[in-house]
């Protein structure tokens, strides 16, 4: 792991001389001078392969939820007739369709599917294991039992925010409370996980029991992960919650990248280790609880989602808007294929991807030659 | 856990004759009150009575509710619960892992995926349905094996159990995809598949009887020979005993067991961790003893559970698998825990 860490560019360069590093760093990477009046210029840097890595992405997403909004039962538009539609023009059948059954059922999509991956990428990093994602570790089920008890209780709302938010920290904090360092290699806390997310879940299966057959039956599709109930205010709620997440994301990069090598090197260039890994853990857990409110538990997404923008973006650098865009495009490709493979039948997300995610982590564990860390 | 484990255990080990008597008697006093107590409006007393006149013809409504409804639960509760804390044993002796438990290493959603592509293509008598768990079971038990022979995984506990979560929870979402292609598959086994010993006849047993006497009779016969694989395989080799075999029998015997359990009661996860942990700690690492003992208590943990899901949310009723989760996963967390994971 050291060893491997040792050659990476950005850590390698911080600390030998900047001056021979220049030709080599120079090759693939563009700098960004701020005009913010510092002296130095605060510079960006931005690695190259990381940008063509994001605008392909960006095109996927974007490809990809137009086809989603061209694609339903209910009428069968042409391309340009949708783009139209979706600009407000045309027959008014067609905008209904358009502007209000399929927009937000994508909006909803990308914003779940980007927060859920961007939770995954933060906390493979915070626990440098490619396998430690939030709904292994049991934020899923946590948020999803403290959701399903503010219905048994209040019955008025299909999982509130704040409930899930409250649940995915109790989890979060259970199960690294209960294992030691958060930072610490190793399998354990990943078993201590699935015992804390079996517990949550076998929660919510006693509250449903305890609720009416009709109220059991409408939170069903919502328990194992759909974007079919999407309650209005949870989607308003992590579409705010998403965009500043991801400029801490942005912010923490760099920090994260050291904090992939050892502690004591991390230490030593100057990165304060474990109030960024808190900070990096918070916006996991915050994440988790949103998007659980809106979509249920989808947790492979936040597996799938960093390791297809890992594969795309640059090794040296945690991938932090890649896994974002990354999961978006998983998040609405399983939902567009859970909507056209069984049709009329519709196949909640969550289960399409834990069919897409389930053999991949079986891969990265069982394949002895895979690294796990990410 | 290693305070736990000390009070339990008085210091040394008792004479398992000693201890195996005072289970069952704990384990005869949980079934009477199985009978007693129960969702309905029956009362302990009224049932109490029921009982004492069990020879003669009167009864009525108690009478009913003891012979046709608690009654079947108890037998299944018995069965199942002795099959899979049996199973566990076996299991964690076999993968030398002390976490192995059928249910979390995908054994029990081997055989449930099975049995839920059973019914899909058409079957349905009760006979095949648990020779179809078996050979569910027995695919499941296979992947287990395979990972544990893979290079670094079978040293290390905690990634075959991580596989076999991952595992279990693929065959899950592939089994609630069939339930929701197929509406009357979904109706057939919505029930069953959440685990639970309610609604069972006593019929549902009678197919399980001869795979279990095989089962049973293999586990008298490999009990010898586990014991000294415990020791390692050159000494078990050593001793006359051929690994291989023995452990190609137990994976056997663990899917008839586990099969057949499933097959009545749906897959109940964490029984098969529990029984053998609490069996350790009160005999000792010898498999000889341990499986004695699994054997009432088993039945001790599934039955208790049964009553307090019965118990709990009147007139309704609790998954079993439900219950049993509560109790295991804080075991399981608990072992994880241990600065040092207890070796077999």
């Amino acid at each position: 792991m050291s060893d491997a860490s040792f050659t990476t560019p950005s850590a390698g360069h911080a600390m030998t001389s900047p001056v021979d590093a220049s030709n080599a760093v120079r090759q693939d990477k563009y700098y960004l001078a701020l005009p913010l009046g510092q002296r130095p210029p605060l510079r960006v840097i931005v690695d190259k392969r990381n940008l063509l890595a994001n605008l392909l992405l960006l095109g996927l997403l974007l490809m990809l939820a137009g086809v989603s909004l061209n694609t339903g039962s209910a009428a069968s538009l042409s391309l340009p007739a949708t783009l139209r539609a979706l600009f407000g023009e045309g027959d008014p059948l067609d905008i209904f369709v358009i502007r209000d059954l399929r927009l937000p059922r994508v909006v909803a999509g990308i914003a779940t599917g980007g927060a859920f991956a961007l939770a995954g990428c933060l906390m493979q990093t915070v626990a440098r294991n490619r396998l430690a994602t939030p709904g292994i570790v049991g934020l899923d089920n946590g948020a999803t039992a403290f959701a399903v008890a503010s219905v048994v209780g209040a019955g008025i709302s299909l999982a509130p925010p704040a409930m899930a938010l409250t649940g995915a920290a109790v989890a979060a904090a259970l199960t690294f409370g209960l294992t030691g360092r958060i930072g610490v290699r190793g399998y354990r806390f990943l078993v201590a996980g699935i015992g804390v997310g079996a517990v949550f879940g076998a929660l919510t299966q006693l509250m449903l029991t305890r609720v009416s057959i009709d109220a059991a039956n409408a939170a069903y599709p919502w328990t194992v992960g759909s974007l079919n109930a999407r309650p209005d205010h949870a989607v308003l709620s992590l579409s705010l919650a998403l965009p500043p997440a991801l400029l801490a994301g942005i912010w923490l990069t760099r920090s994260l990248t050291v904090l992939r090598l050892s502690d004591a090197v991390a230490t030593g260039l100057g990165v304060a280790a474990s109030r960024c890994r808190m900070i990096a853990l918070g916006i996991a857990v915050v994440l988790t609880g949103l998007a659980v409110a809106v979509a249920g538990p989808v947790g492979m997404v936040a597996l799938i989602g960093p390791e297809f923008a890992r594969q795309l973006s640059a090794r040296n650098t945690v991938p932090v808007v890649g896994a974002t865009l990354a999961g978006a495009v998983v998040m609405v490709a399983a939902d567009l294929l859970g909507r056209v493979l069984l049709a009329p039948i519709e196949i909640p997300v969550g289960i399409v991807t834990a069919l897409i995610g389930s053999p991949l982590l079986l891969w990265i564990l069982l394949n002895p030659n895979a690294r796990t860390a990410p | 856990m290693r305070v736990l484990t000390h009070c339990l255990s008085f210091g040394k080990p008792r004479s398992l004759i000693g201890l195996w008597l005072g289970l069952t008697g704990l384990l005869a006093a949980i079934a009477l009150s199985s009978l007693l107590y129960g969702a309905g409006d029956i009362g302990p007393a009224r049932a109490w009575q029921a009982l004492q006149h069990m020879g003669t013809a009167s009864g009525g409504e108690a009478r009913f509710v003891l012979t046709e409804l608690r009654m079947p639960r108890l037998w299944i509760g018995l069965v199942v619960g002795a099959a899979l804390g049996i199973a566990g044993a076996l299991l964690q002796a076999v993968t030398r892992n002390p976490l192995a438990e059928p249910g979390l290493l995908g054994v029990s959603a081997g055989a449930a995926f099975a049995v839920t592509l059973a019914i899909l293509w058409g079957a349905d008598t009760a006979t095949l349905r648990v020779s179809v768990a078996q050979l569910g079971a027995l695919g499941g038990c296979l992947c287990v094996l395979a990972a544990a022979r893979l290079q670094g995984i079978g040293d290390d506990p905690i990634r075959l159990i991580l596989a076999g979560a991952i595992l279990s929870g693929l065959l899950h979402s592939l089994s609630s995809l069939i339930l929701l292609y197929d509406q009357y598959t979904a109706d057939e086994i919505r029930f069953w598949v959440v685990g639970s010993l309610a609604g069972r006849q006593l019929d549902d047993l009678v197919p399980l009887f001869p795979s279990l006497g095989i089962a049973a009779l293999l586990t008298v016969m490999l009990a010898r020979p586990l014991a000294a694989l415990a020791l390692g395989e050159h000494v078990a080799i050593g001793l006359g005993h051929h690994p291989r075999l023995v452990r190609l029998l137990v994976i056997v015997v663990v899917a008839l067991l586990v099969g057949g359990a499933t097959a009545a009661a749906g897959p109940i996860a964490f029984v098969g961790l529990v029984v053998p942990f609490a069996a350790r700690a009160l005999a000792g690492p010898d498999i000889r003893r341990t499986l004695w003992l699994c054997l009432p208590l088993g039945p001790i943990v599934v039955v208790s559970a049964d009553i307090v899901s019965r118990l709990v949310v009147p007139p309704s009723e609790l998954p079993l698998g439900v219950l049993t989760a509560l109790i295991g996963a804080p075991v399981l967390i608990g072992v994880v825990r241990g600065r040092r994971l207890p070796t077999l």
